[in-house]
């Protein structure tokens, strides 16, 4: 028993990261306010990688570390196309992958919008006009923004999601 | 005379004429006649040696139209042997029995060149999936890299052409397919489980989703253009791959680097060394959920992305390696920094990973998950990590072939339970010791020129480079100037297959787990 409130009583082990991005949190909280007026509360992404190398996969997940936590502001991203509002695809959308990315793109319910993120996803970038892959995600799908980079880094895609906000609201 | 070049004139001599056909400091290439091919390949297994490469070359010479090479090396030798043999004829014996690690590499060739490996127990397509036409091989040097469209016919995704997995069939066992796209932000492969209940009987992978055409992308360039493409082969190992490139051409080159060049490479590849295991740490935490442990790991990485971004301009030092040494300098003041940072990360580190030891639950997921035995390390050529947790002592920066890792010692670090625990704890212990490295050659580091001219001669060469995840192979011949054959093979390439045998009787849950700690790129296999 003693040594139980010893354990309880002993000071905390986990500390307060003090990391504060003010650029960040300003994209941030623009994108929350969007959001909310737009799609009510959230957002939900479903990626889909078609060929990049793979470190944009490595910045997403980043978006959902502590560093960023992108779901304080309404940003998720989901398992499955069918919960998703938005398809963020990166790479140039390689033919082993296209039939896949097709289905992806039928499954995932209307309204919908794609982002196409990174060099590569927008035109081909060095893999353009070569035997593996198509010149980006536009040659399969149409897409509602294009986040360049090699690789965009997480404030980038920030900004870039929230420029499709912009647009989606201009559209409606 | 190197230790194998004495092993392979007692494996040889008597029984097969061969002759040299070149030689550098630790690779030596040798010609046999291909009739004698079948006989020294089972020689050279009954000496133990290991398959590391095996690749195809058109126009090699002019006496033949293809050759094949297959580079061996042997436990506790740092030299490779590479055999060659010229073919007319568009086939030839398939070795994959004698050596499994073969398997994919012939496959690949087919496809790529269209060669016939006869009585090979798997002939089914690997890096060109279904939606390929039929005989379209695209690294013939008569086909001119261009954009191919497609029929409507391969991409309705014909059900005859559709690829047969190994499937295992009986009362109660069922299939699970997953893939090729996940449920996490990961990168597409397709795997096949056969399962009784919760165990797994049988898995089989299916990779090169993301085949981009990097090899035949590289032909024809010059050497300075085909840098970034060789970064662009995996996102987290820029540095390792685009070191190894450059290796290549210095040493085509017979060029020496400048000093500073070399400490600088050094430290940029052991700072991907960390950002890249603590990224695995994380995963493996995220994977037994327990995201508070993932999230102080996460937390590091991303301190050291951002010291990346400072140091190099970018978060994965794309761009910073250039031919003849580093494109930026990173001056005194700098480097005093990232000595005090990384003396900080480690005290933070070695925080978070007693948090990790301090948890049973913890333990009782990773001990015993995801055994890998120490006989699959030669058999299908494991490297890095993966087969240094198993009881291998083999790391090639011991061998200081590149970079400043003569200048220092390296201490190898080594496990051999083969589990999910050991490959976490040798890591961590990994980690450590990059930090080590990383201090200790900023205490050493000379002033001087960052990077040389470098003039192109032609030639060919082998590299390897110990990445984060084992051993990048890289090929490269170069002729009038011009890239003509490039070929990459990362370690995730072979320690992929691996898990094919490590998930077998673990509960299908585990799987994330184990594919975690191994830390496996599709990108850097699919190439």
């Amino acid at each position: 028993m003693r040594k139980l409130s010893k354990k309880l009583l002993k000071k905390k082990i986990t500390e307060n990261l003090v990391f504060r991005d003010e650029e960040f949190e300003k994209y941030g909280i623009k994108l929350k306010e969007k959001v909310d007026s737009i799609f009510g509360r959230s957002i939900a992404i479903r990626e889909v990688d078609c060929g990049s190398d793979n470190s944009i996969e490595i910045e997403l997940v980043n978006l959902t570390m502590p560093h960023y936590d992108i779901e304080r502001f309404g940003i998720s991203f989901v398992a499955s196309p069918r919960h998703a509002d938005i398809l963020i695809v990166t790479g140039a959308v390689t033919h082993n992958m296209e039939i896949a990315l097709r289905k992806v793109y039928d499954a995932t319910p209307a309204p919908k919008w794609v982002i196409a993120l990174g060099d590569d996803a927008c035109n081909g970038g060095i893999f353009r006009d070569t035997y593996a892959v198509n010149n980006g995600v536009e040659d399969i799908l149409p897409v509602d923004i294009k986040i360049p980079g090699n690789s965009p880094s997480p404030i980038e895609i920030i900004k870039g999601i929230l420029a499709l906000m912009d647009n989606i609201k201009k559209q409606s | 005379m190197s230790k194998i070049d004495i092993d392979i004139k007692e494996t040889f001599s008597g029984k097969i004429g061969f002759h040299k056909f070149a030689e550098y400091d630790n690779q030596v290439f040798i010609k046999i006649d291909s009739e004698n091919f079948s006989k020294a390949i089972s020689l050279l297994s009954e000496k133990d040696f290991i398959l590391k490469l095996l690749f195809c070359e058109e126009e090699f010479e002019s006496t033949g139209k293809f050759t094949l090479f297959y580079a061996f090396t042997k436990a506790g030798h740092d030299s490779l042997v590479v055999l060659l043999i010229t073919i007319n004829s568009l086939s030839i014996e398939s070795i994959s029995k004698i050596y499994p690690s073969a398997s994919w590499q012939e496959r690949e060739i087919s496809d790529g060149f269209g060669i016939h490996f006869e009585n090979s127990p798997d002939n089914r397509r690997l890096f060109l999936h279904e939606i390929y036409p039929e005989n379209f091989h695209p690294l013939l040097k008569s086909f001119k890299n261009k954009k191919i469209v497609m029929s409507k016919e391969n991409l309705s995704c014909n059900q005859d052409k559709a690829y047969t997995f190994r499937e295992i069939s009986g009362e109660g066992i069922y299939q699970i397919p997953v893939g090729p796209i996940h449920a996490g932000i990961i990168e597409p492969g397709h795997f096949r489980f056969s399962v009784i209940g919760e165990e797994v009987f049988n898995l089989e992978i299916r990779m090169f989703y993301k085949h981009r055409g990097i090899e035949k992308l590289s032909e024809n360039n010059i050497p300075k253009d085909v840098v970034m493409i060789s970064e662009s082969i995996s996102g987290d190992e820029t540095v390792s791959n685009a070191v190894g490139f450059c290796t290549a051409v210095e040493r085509i080159s017979a060029e020496n680097i400048p000093e500073r060049g070399k400490y600088l490479r050094t430290i940029f590849l052991e700072l991907e060394r960390i950002y890249s295991h603590l990224g695995d740490l994380g995963g493996m935490c995220m994977d037994v959920a327990y995201p508070v442990g993932a999230a102080e790991f996460f937390v590091l990485r991303e301190d050291v992305l951002r010291k990346n971004h400072e140091l190099t301009g970018s978060r994965f030092m794309k761009g910073i390696v250039c031919l003849g040494g580093v494109n930026k300098d990173v001056e005194k003041k700098k480097l005093k920094e990232l000595d005090s940072f990384l003396n900080k990360l480690l005290q933070k580190f070695v925080i978070s990973l007693r948090d990790i030891h301090e948890s049973s639950s913890i333990e009782d997921r990773f001990e015993t998950t995801g055994i890998i035995k120490h006989e699959l390390i030669k058999l299908l050529n494991l490297t890095g990590p993966t087969a240094r947790a198993s009881g291998s002592r083999r790391d090639i920066r011991a061998q200081s072939l590149y970079g400043a890792y003569d200048k220092i010692d390296v201490s190898i670090k080594s496990k051999f339970s083969g589990d999910v625990q050991s490959r976490f704890n040798l890591k961590a212990e990994e980690i450590n010791e990059s930090i080590n490295i990383i201090r200790k050659l900023i205490l050493k580091i000379p002033s001087g020129n960052i990077h040389a001219e470098i003039a192109i001669k032609d030639g060919f060469v082998l590299s390897l480079i110990e990445a984060p995840r084992g051993e990048n192979i890289q090929y490269l011949h170069i002729k009038d100037g011009l890239i003509q054959r490039y070929k990459i093979r990362t370690a995730s390439y072979f320690n992929w297959q691996v898990i094919e045998h490590a998930i077998l009787g673990n509960i299908v849950p585990d799987f994330p787990l184990i594919n975690k700690s191994l830390n496996l790129s599709y990108a850097g296999t699919d190439s």
